[in-house]
């Protein structure tokens, strides 16, 4: 399993632990001590990623198109902030 | 025209009370069955909460608050960790309709309009205090006071701490770092970055007179009125049963 934290300068703290397969998400878990409204949307994009391949444009847009479909707010860090997060967390598994 | 808010004081209990209540208060507020609502209240016995998104054994020391009898819980805001002294620490929630003219749609810029009432209540305690986003209020750059919003069904729920003294070697006994080294580090530079009330000031603010400098406060700072309330039948009940859920270990380390 990878893991690895990243402080947003000026915002807040991100961690991801994940592990993958084939270069994509087998399994994710996004902590830290941002804001998120409404906050049980962490757990839909913990599920959407699920599959996805670790490419950070691509988990950036997943990430802020569901926040911006279910009119959400992220604040503290931005989804290229949990993408770049993810992206290291992906380069420290396996 | 001077709106009347409810003004509660619920005193010390514990974290998964204090949070189930918080919870209770926000939504009898969004059915209108108790006005907007100010509530001071103390942890007894003293507790770690941490914010919604945060892993609990990522932060918390569990083996360390179990043997010090702290409590440790989720909140359901975002946000850090925070340690709730009994004897240092008073925490506040807001309970205010999302609708109302005072609350910014802009959460960043509702952070500091309900923290006004904080900062006005620090300066007449003589504590030249500041807003610092996202969510902190400092003095002369250290942190004194961290603040938390939610939303939900209308309602703006916002909870936060204020030191009135602060021990930061206990804090960190309970916080979780990945060595001692940083540890030492970290208590060190906790030093330098947070204050308190008494430490600032030099002189014993008792938490009476932090509770009536907060209720001018925020009374001064939101143009409000406060009636000492208290807590309506349909909250205690409502709180009784989320007890359950703040209690359980299914809710604290979800994540």
């Amino acid at each position: 399993m990878g893991k690895a934290a990243y402080k947003v300068k000026g915002g807040k703290m991100i961690r991801v632990q994940l592990m993958q397969r084939d270069g994509r998400i087998e399994w994710l878990k996004i902590t830290g001590d941002f804001f998120l409204h409404p906050e049980d949307l962490i757990e839909e994009m913990e599920r959407m990623l699920i599959s996805s391949p670790i490419e950070e444009e691509g988990i950036s847009k997943s990430i802020a198109a569901l926040i911006k479909e279910r009119k959400g707010t992220l604040v503290g860090v931005a989804p290229m902030d949990i993408a770049r997060c993810v992206m290291m967390a992906g380069e420290l598994d396996g | 025209m001077v709106e009347d808010w409810r003004l509660l004081d619920t005193g010390g209990n514990d974290a998964y009370y204090n949070m189930a209540l918080d919870e209770a208060i926000a939504t009898a507020r969004s059915m209108g069955k108790v006005a907007n609502t100010v509530r001071f209240f103390r942890w007894k016995p003293s507790a770690v909460s941490i914010g919604y998104f945060q892993g609990m054994e990522e932060e918390v020391d569990i083996a360390a608050c179990k043997s010090m009898g702290v409590d440790y819980i989720r909140r359901v805001t975002g946000g850090g960790a925070v340690y709730h002294d009994y004897s240092g620490e008073l925490t506040y929630g807001i309970m205010v309709d999302e609708a109302h003219n005072l609350v910014p749609k802009d959460i960043l810029r509702s952070y500091d309009v309900l923290c006004s009432g904080l900062v006005v209540a620090l300066g007449l305690l003589g504590i030249p205090a500041e807003f610092k986003p996202i969510n902190d209020i400092v003095v002369a750059g250290r942190k004194i006071s961290g603040n938390a919003q939610t939303r939900r069904m209308g309602v703006v729920h916002q909870h936060g701490t204020i030191l009135r003294e602060v021990d930061p070697d206990i804090m960190y006994s309970l916080l979780k770092v990945p060595s001692e080294k940083i540890r030492d580090k970290r208590i060190k530079s906790a030093k330098e970055r947070v204050t308190s009330i008494n430490g600032y000031l030099g002189r014993e603010v008792g938490f009476e007179e932090l509770k009536e400098a907060l209720k001018d406060g925020f009374e001064r700072a939101l143009n409000i009125r406060f009636v000492e309330g208290r807590i309506a039948q349909y909250e205690q009940e409502l709180a009784a049963q989320l007890r359950v859920k703040y209690a359980s270990r299914e809710w604290n380390f979800k994540r």
